[in-house]
């Protein structure tokens, strides 16, 4: 709320991807939508995206926010990927999501690897705007 | 905690080393650079006064047309042959936001996969953000970075439904109106709008019955529109999901000349818009910070609220008073 | 005429005196203004003629039920004394699906099954990198290799499956599944060759392909080519498996995956049976008797929530709309052309698991299970209690879903009626309700040319994304509630943990190396292999894919024999044929 009143046009901008084949997109849809419907700006890009895409589309809309849906196990290496990605194009102030089917185990190797927060099922939609806003806010 | 340890690597935000940035070819200072012009962070002004000299050289192509034409596949393939002739190509690709909350959902990019990687590709996503007028500029300053970053071609695709997606396409110096077979009555329905602002049509989706109706229907009212004493536009068939028509497409945009009378006079048109908006905006900007500060505008809502007094002589005395100052 | 003018007024006349006089009064008590429950009396359905919209189960409309009993029923007691376990296979059945790694590490694991005496036939899962239609060395095949399925990239990776079925396990004696849409007909085709090269006729072979490539665009999301394409090859399956291999299942419609997907249990069973008419049109475009290929349809399973009463409901309509549609709008004449033939009938979906509580997933699956039993199936719990903490099934937890589902049938013996709730007056009028809207969502998507223009419009992705979304907003408004998720969440609550041991069947290093060798063995191939014969069957394969007349099996048989990689074949039919590309949301 203070970032708008700072200044009207700002808007946070949030990528929602799907990095690799996984076709599941129920949840990548719902997050896109409550994202939209929390005031921000969604860029949904769809199935079947590289970690090169992704990096590239985050670069080129210059997103505030990479939120990775990942349900086929591939979370650990995919969001590796992206995360180097990022750094080499000295990107590494865009933050990343993750959501998905994510073992508990994997939750604090996720984020060593830098990934910000990781949304397991039974999220609300309000609960990760929520940490969008406030983490936009902090920087 | 790793991350904030280790001093993240970002780039340089200044707006100097921005404009640098996009001189030097950076795309991550393009994109920033867009970011901070579209939110009008105090100083953007400066910033587009920077980026001005370097602007003139790039060609700029909209794309509009009802919803589920095949606008983005469309735009896709145009840039795909642009590309495979040498040319770098910026693709501006806007989306309504919604009037209630604000947020938009961009999904333009979903029909552009297949150009996504290509090292001559930009694309960048644009929400109406519910500005009337203010769009049209917002674009055309995004149109000018991508310009000054040596973009030879610029794409603008929008949804040529809401008066806002019209007013971002006039920021073009040629616009392509997107038809499809059995959208007869939509053809009725755009002609008001839209009609003055194409100089191109195309029937995209040519594949499918109903292509000569709805040929026969845009003849129709360029006809009409002739009469009246505007050049008569080409009419061009595509397929942009089997690739059909896309090279002679490509080859009317680049050796297109509207009369040149008409493009003088849109010229024109478009540089008297362009001040009017910006000084329309900035007037109102800071009469609203004014106000809004002074503690007048809370003041003549509740005075309004009480009853106490009309909208109206609330406008006229509060303008009053800043054009005596 | 006189004694009998309205035999429902007694009934009125009861209704009205018992909201007077016994609802209302209730109401006041409780200061509301309606009642939390329903009741339903002879009025909630009293046009409705049993015979006519029941019927005795096996019979036209299938609503009481396809079978007057299942086969799995017959022998129900035997197994319980012999102590079989569905999940190790044998009696004639397929085994566990599954499927990982290479296809020698899928093969040896198969193997070692085969010893410990599971012995049903191939059940296969596929990776990613082969359901959309690309080689291990491909760039989308990176980190994807063997890690859903077991990677198929030529005839010769098939084969290698296939080596430890032979004699009592032959491919004349055990049928197998394919969970394979967009690529069916490659992986048919090579199930074609291996007959043929095994000399064994085509006509012996039993099983089934997924084959619904349909319901990717709407669901999953492995898909290749655009919708119209693809109900060509179907249609090219569909004739070739009608004519040469008809004992071959010809696919298995999966409403459930739509369900999954967010879609409401109307929409659930509109859209799978709009791709069920898109399927059966595509048969009769390709020159079939309707009654030759349609008992060759089938469904895997239409259901995924916990309203127990609704989807039972659900089961009932999905048996009559399919038997109607058949036998009204495609003249069928053949009463197993009409009927739904499906493993498992309702269950609770995956989505219906919570990550919260887990062990409380059992108890909702018991939910499901109770439901099929009640709706003409098996009564089958299902999804193992740890399928949302994304690790695979543990042994404890399949244990326990098993077992749940052998108390209902041997202790609670759930399945010793048939359509139990037939004739209820609540369960009647809500399967003509469920029947009603599917129906009428049917001819909406019917109105806009079927299935695949509904899909090619995006209308039916888009629907069910919204409707996953609204079910999201409900449940987060605390319209819906969902114990440990949206209530009794709070410190009141104690968390429960639960033991188990992950069934570590698939070797974690194989996994990593799965995609190495995996290229290694392609460029072998490639080596190897006839170049020659490679390239005049692709290019076979490229004339007759332009021309829509041509049966494209014979030239996929071709290309397969011919050790041509599936993404080579899929490479010229993508240039052939474009690809599908998503709409918007």
């Amino acid at each position: 709320m203070d970032q708008k009143k700072m200044n009207m046009e700002k808007k946070i901008r949030v990528l929602v991807a799907k990095p690799g084949l996984d076709g599941h997109e129920r949840g990548a849809h719902v997050v896109a939508y409550g994202l939209r419907d929390a005031g921000f700006e969604v860029i949904y890009t769809g199935l079947r995206q590289t970690t090169k895409q992704i990096v590239n589309t985050a670069i080129q809309e210059d997103v505030d926010v990479i939120g990775l849906s990942i349900l086929s196990g591939a979370h650990l290496s995919l969001s590796q990927k992206v995360i180097e990605g990022l750094k080499t194009q000295d990107a590494e102030d865009i933050i990343v999501i993750v959501g998905g089917i994510i073992p508990e185990e994997d939750i604090p190797l996720l984020k060593a690897m830098g990934v910000c927060e990781v949304f397991t099922a039974g999220t609300p939609v309000s609960a990760i705007s929520d940490f969008i806003s406030a983490s936009i806010s902090s920087n | 905690m790793f991350k904030k340890m280790e001093k993240a690597k970002q780039i340089e935000n200044s707006w100097d080393s921005l404009v640098a940035g996009v001189r030097a070819g950076n795309v991550r200072a393009m994109a920033r650079l867009i970011t901070r012009v579209e939110d009008r962070e105090p100083g953007w002004k400066d910033a587009m006064k920077a980026i001005w000299p370097h602007t003139g050289n790039a060609r700029i192509f909209g794309i509009t047309g009802s919803p589920g034409t095949g606008k983005s596949s469309l735009t896709c393939e145009i840039a795909a042959e642009l590309v495979s002739r040498g040319l770098s190509v910026g693709i501006i690709a806007v989306d309504p936001s919604s009037p209630f909350t604000g947020g938009a959902l961009l999904g333009d990019r979903l029909r552009m996969k297949k150009i996504f990687n290509l090292k001559d590709i930009f694309i960048r996503s644009m929400a109406t953000r519910g500005m009337l007028g203010g769009l049209s500029q917002a674009a055309r300053d995004v149109v000018r970075i991508m310009d000054a970053f040596g973009k030879d071609i610029i794409l603008i695709e929008t949804v040529g439904v809401g008066q806002d997606e019209i007013e971002v396409v006039k920021a073009a110096d040629l616009v392509m109106m997107v038809c499809i077979p059995g959208q007869g009555d939509g053809i009725q329905a755009l002609k008001a709008g839209v009609m003055e602002i194409a100089d191109l049509y195309i029937i995209n989706k040519a594949d499918l019955p109903g292509t000569d109706e709805v040929m026969a229907d845009i003849q129709g009212m360029l006809e009409l529109s002739s009469e009246i004493g505007y050049p008569v536009a080409p009419v061009l068939k595509t397929s942009a999901l089997k690739n059909q028509g896309i090279k002679d497409l490509v080859e009317t945009l680049l050796t297109h000349q509207a009369g040149k009378n008409k493009q003088e006079f849109k010229r024109g048109i478009q540089v008297k818009e362009e001040i009017l908006t910006l000084m329309e905006r900035e007037v109102f900007r800071s009469i609203r910070s004014r106000w809004e500060h002074s503690g007048e505008l809370a003041e003549a809502v509740q005075q309004m609220i009480d009853k106490k007094k009309d909208p109206y002589s609330t406008v006229t005395e509060m303008l009053d008073h800043i054009l005596k100052e | 005429m006189s004694g009998n003018s309205n035999p429902m007024e007694k009934f009125e006349t009861a209704e009205t005196q018992w909201k007077q006089n016994i609802l209302d009064k209730r109401l006041k008590r409780f200061n509301l203004s309606k009642s939390p429950t329903r009741f339903y009396s002879p009025l909630a359905n009293k046009n409705s003629d049993f015979l006519e919209n029941v019927g005795f189960p096996g019979q036209y409309p299938f609503t009481a039920g396809s079978n007057p009993f299942d086969f799995w029923r017959a022998y129900a007691e035997d197994a319980a004394k012999m102590g079989y376990r569905p999940d190790w296979g044998g009696a004639g059945g397929v085994g566990k699906y599954g499927g990982f790694g290479t296809a020698e590490d899928y093969r040896d694991y198969l193997i070692r099954m085969h010893a410990m005496g599971r012995t049903g036939g191939p059940n296969m899962a596929f990776d990613l990198v082969t359901q959309c239609g690309y080689d291990s060395d491909s760039d989308y095949a990176e980190g994807e290799v063997g890690r859903v399925g077991v990677a198929i990239d030529s005839f010769r990776d098939f084969a290698t499956i296939y080596e430890p079925y032979t004699g009592d396990l032959g491919i004349d004696k055990v049928p197998s599944n394919f969970t394979i849409n967009a690529p069916a007909a490659i992986i048919i085709a090579m199930y074609a060759i291996l007959a043929d090269k095994r000399g064994i006729p085509l006509d012996k072979l039993r099983g089934t392909p997924q084959n619904d490539i349909l319901k990717e665009f709407i669901a999953r999301g492995t898909y290749i080519y655009p919708p119209e394409q693809s109900l060509r090859l179907f249609r090219d399956i569909c004739v070739f498996c009608t004519r040469h291999m008809p004992k071959l299942n010809i696919n298995s419609i999966g409403g459930y995956h739509i369900r999954e997907a967010g879609a409401t249990r109307e929409q659930d069973l509109a859209f799978s049976m709009a791709n069920a008419a898109a399927y059966i049109q595509a048969g009769i475009a390709g020159g079939l008797d309707v009654d030759s290929f349609a008992p060759k349809q089938t469904f895997n399973a239409f259901g995924g929530s916990m309203e127990i009463y609704q989807e039972i409901a659900l089961q009932r309509a999905a048996r009559r709309i399919y038997a109607r549609m058949l036998k009204e709008r495609f003249k069928a004449k053949n009463p197993r052309s009409m009927m739904i033939r499906q493993p498992i009938t309702a269950h609770i979906g995956c989505v219906s698991t919570t990550l919260q509580r887990p062990l409380n997933n059992l108890t909702r699956a018991v939910v499901g299970g109770m439901a099929a039993g009640m709706s003409g199936g098996m009564p089958g719990v299902f999804p193992p209690y740890d399928e949302p903490l994304g690790l695979g099934h543990s042994q404890e937890a399949v244990q326990l879903q098993l077992d749940a589902t052998r108390i209902l049938i041997y202790e609670a013996k759930v399945a010793d009626v048939n359509d139990p709730w037939a004739g209820s007056y609540f369960m009647e009028s809500l399967t003509d309700d469920i029947e009603a809207r599917a129906t009428a969502e049917m001819e909406k998507i019917e109105k806009m040319g079927g299935a695949v223009a509904a899909i090619e419009s995006g209308y039916m992705q888009k629907a069910v994304s919204k409707s996953a979304y609204e079910k999201q907003k409900q449940i987060e408004r605390q319209e819906e509630f969902v114990v440990g998720v949206n209530c009794f969440n709070d410190d009141n609550e104690i968390s429960v943990n639960v033991n188990r041991e992950v069934e570590a069947s698939y070797d974690p290093e194989l996994l990593k190396s799965a995609e190495d060798r995996q290229q290694q063995k392609l460029k072998k191939l490639k080596r190897q292999r006839n170049s020659k014969a490679v390239s005049s069957a692709l290019s076979a394969l490229k004339a007759h894919a332009k021309d829509e007349s041509v049966n494209l099996m014979v030239d996929i048989c071709e290309c397969v024999r011919n050790d041509v990689t599936l993404q080579e074949m899929c490479d010229v039919l993508r240039e052939v044929f474009g690809e599908f590309q998503q709409s918007k949301l």
